[in-house]
């Protein structure tokens, strides 16, 4: 990639005005000079690690991107810190605070990243580069699962300094001890949650619409779960958020684990393979 | 200047073969056909809601056609490897995420298709816009500056075939001057140009062959030369379109209209 590269200003030579410039232009710079063989192999497809590099960026790349970038990383301090300051100085309390925040704000995240270019109109040129939508998808889907990983460890990191600060400030005996597995199926909770967003924003392909119905989600299940026996079922088997509970603690059962299992069906599997079709199919305008 | 050797075309670049696209009840496209060879300019002629940029999304892998096919390169665009570096192509101006920079959308082009970072500044100086314009967001750009942008971005993997939609729109007359002229360019260095307009002089003054269309039927399609026989290019254009206007009342009894439902001779 570093071969035969020139600054561009190496190449500019002609005025600014497009008008003065034809001469220049037609002669020099259609035929490019920053390109080797190498570059113009047009019988690879593009690699997918290159798709999945220009997606995440397309996530911070422009001021929307870095302002939700900030959002989230400030209410998992913030949420952290506050709650510290009312339990006390316990490390794992602490950093699983975070998920407040992180449940909300991780599907949202996953929402706006796979139906952003459906509302800006940027998957004409996106699909254009790479006419196989699914790798597009897929490029798109991780970088925010990623994001949920890394936001957990980070609420871990957070709460070591919160939780002795704590314990300094209020002058109270640190409780250290966590529990690994707890932590990690916390973090499995997160990626889940960013799982969920994906899926419903691919089925929808349209925000709002995805966002009002995963914020209207705990309503729904409140109501369902008071329609007698056979509502209560439903929502032990099919909301996410319950299913999902154990997994916290480190330690789920087979009855547990079949119950999650039929929520992450219900809530990313279906709809993501719905959206996917979706998107493979939709006419791009 | 060359156009890339890669290409060994010799006649179709393009190819539409009979290709018909149905809405609902509505024929946006009936069985078009044409082809585009390379070192040419082929103007893509014909009113608004003629069925042009229908037809150009379905060459493109964008949308499908409902029968018939549309080839690039011998190929159907989503079977190209790597479509980028062999076409460029402009569909719409004002599809851009508006807090992006120009120089952005042109890195991520350019990042995609594993090009070096240099070359977004060449195409930068090649459109015309400036080290300062190309670091604002779109949101501030001229409806001129988005359509220099997005030539910019279908010159970056400096393709042998182009495809745009509508690229004068917005560009004030040297821009017109300026983009004629590299349209000619890389055509006569090899390159095969597809530029589609409801402007007949803009069409006259580049293409050496113009495909005309009209409620989503090619009307005519000749050279210049040809098409102006009758008392020039736009007699011809105006005689064709005003007589597609009128074919479905002209044509259409309730049996014509109900056999066009059921799409004739090609459906299962």
């Amino acid at each position: 990639m570093s071969r035969a590269v020139h600054h561009p200003d190496d190449i500019t030579e002609a005025g600014p005005s497009p008008a003065t410039k034809d001469d220049a232009m037609t002669r020099e710079t259609v035929t490019p000079e920053t390109m080797t063989p190498e570059t113009m192999t047009a019988d690879t497809p593009i690699p997918f690690h290159r798709l999945l590099v220009v997606e995440a960026r397309k996530l911070v790349d422009t001021r929307s991107g870095t302002i939700i970038a900030l959002i989230m990383v400030g209410l998992v301090v913030a949420s952290v810190v506050a709650r510290g300051a009312v339990v006390g100085p316990k490390l794992q309390t602490l950093a699983g605070t975070a998920a407040v925040a992180l449940g909300t704000l991780l599907p949202v995240l996953g929402i706006l990243t796979v139906t952003g270019e459906w509302s800006h109109r940027t998957a004409l040129t996106t699909f254009v580069l790479e006419p196989r939508r699914h790798r597009v998808l897929a490029a798109k889907c991780l970088p925010p699962l990623l994001v949920a990983v890394v936001l957990s460890l980070f609420a871990m990191l957070v709460a070591v300094p919160a939780t002795a600060v704590t314990a300094a400030v209020r002058d109270m005996p640190a409780v250290w001890e966590v529990r690994p597995l707890g932590l990690l199926g916390w973090t499995g909770v997160n990626v889940l949650s960013a799982a969920a967003g994906l899926a419903l924003g691919t089925l929808f392909l349209n925000a709002p619409a995805a966002i009002v119905i995963f914020l209207s989600t705990p309503v729904l299940w409140a109501v369902v779960g008071r329609l007698g026996p056979a509502g209560e079922a439903l929502a032990e088997w099919l909301d996410l958020n319950t299913t999902s509970t154990p997994l916290v603690s480190g330690a789920v059962s087979w009855s547990e684990g079949a119950r999650l299992a039929t929520s992450a069906a219900f809530w990313i599997v279906l709809p993501m393979a719905a959206g996917l079709v979706r998107v493979l199919r939709k006419e791009v305008t | 200047m060359r156009c890339h050797p890669r290409s060994r075309w010799t006649e179709h670049v393009i190819e539409f073969k009979d290709v018909s696209k149905i809405y609902g009840k509505v024929k946006a496209l009936d069985d078009v056909t044409f082809t585009v060879g390379p070192g040419s300019v082929t103007g893509f002629l014909g009113p608004n809601g003629a069925g042009k940029s229908t037809a150009l999304r379905i060459l493109l892998g964008l949308a499908r056609a409902s029968s018939g096919s549309a080839t690039v390169l011998g190929l159907p665009y989503a079977e190209l490897a790597r479509p980028g570096l062999r076409i460029g192509a402009l569909l719409d101006a004002g599809a851009q995420h508006p807090g992006r920079t120009g120089r952005e959308v042109l890195t991520l082009g350019a990042m995609t298709l594993g090009l070096p970072r240099a070359r977004v500044g060449e195409v930068l100086d090649l459109v015309g816009l400036t080290e300062r314009e190309s670091r604002r967001t779109v949101r501030g750009y001229s409806l001129g500056m988005r359509q220099r942008l997005g030539i910019a971005h279908a010159l970056l993997g400096a393709p042998e075939v182009l495809v745009l939609d509508e690229p004068a729109n917005g560009l004030d007359p040297q821009g017109i001057h300026w983009m004629r002229r590299l349209l000619r360019d890389l055509a006569d260095a090899g390159c095969a140009v597809l530029l589609s307009s409801h402007l007949l002089h803009e069409v006259e003054q580049v293409a050496d062959r113009v495909v005309m269309i009209g409620r989503g039927r090619v009307l005519a399609q000749g050279t210049i030369g040809e098409l102006s026989r009758n008392g020039g290019l736009e007699q011809t254009f105006l005689a064709l379109t005003a007589h597609a206007d009128r074919s479905p009342g002209a044509h259409t009894g309730p049996g014509v209209e109900a056999s066009r439902g059921a799409g004739p001779g090609r459906d299962a």
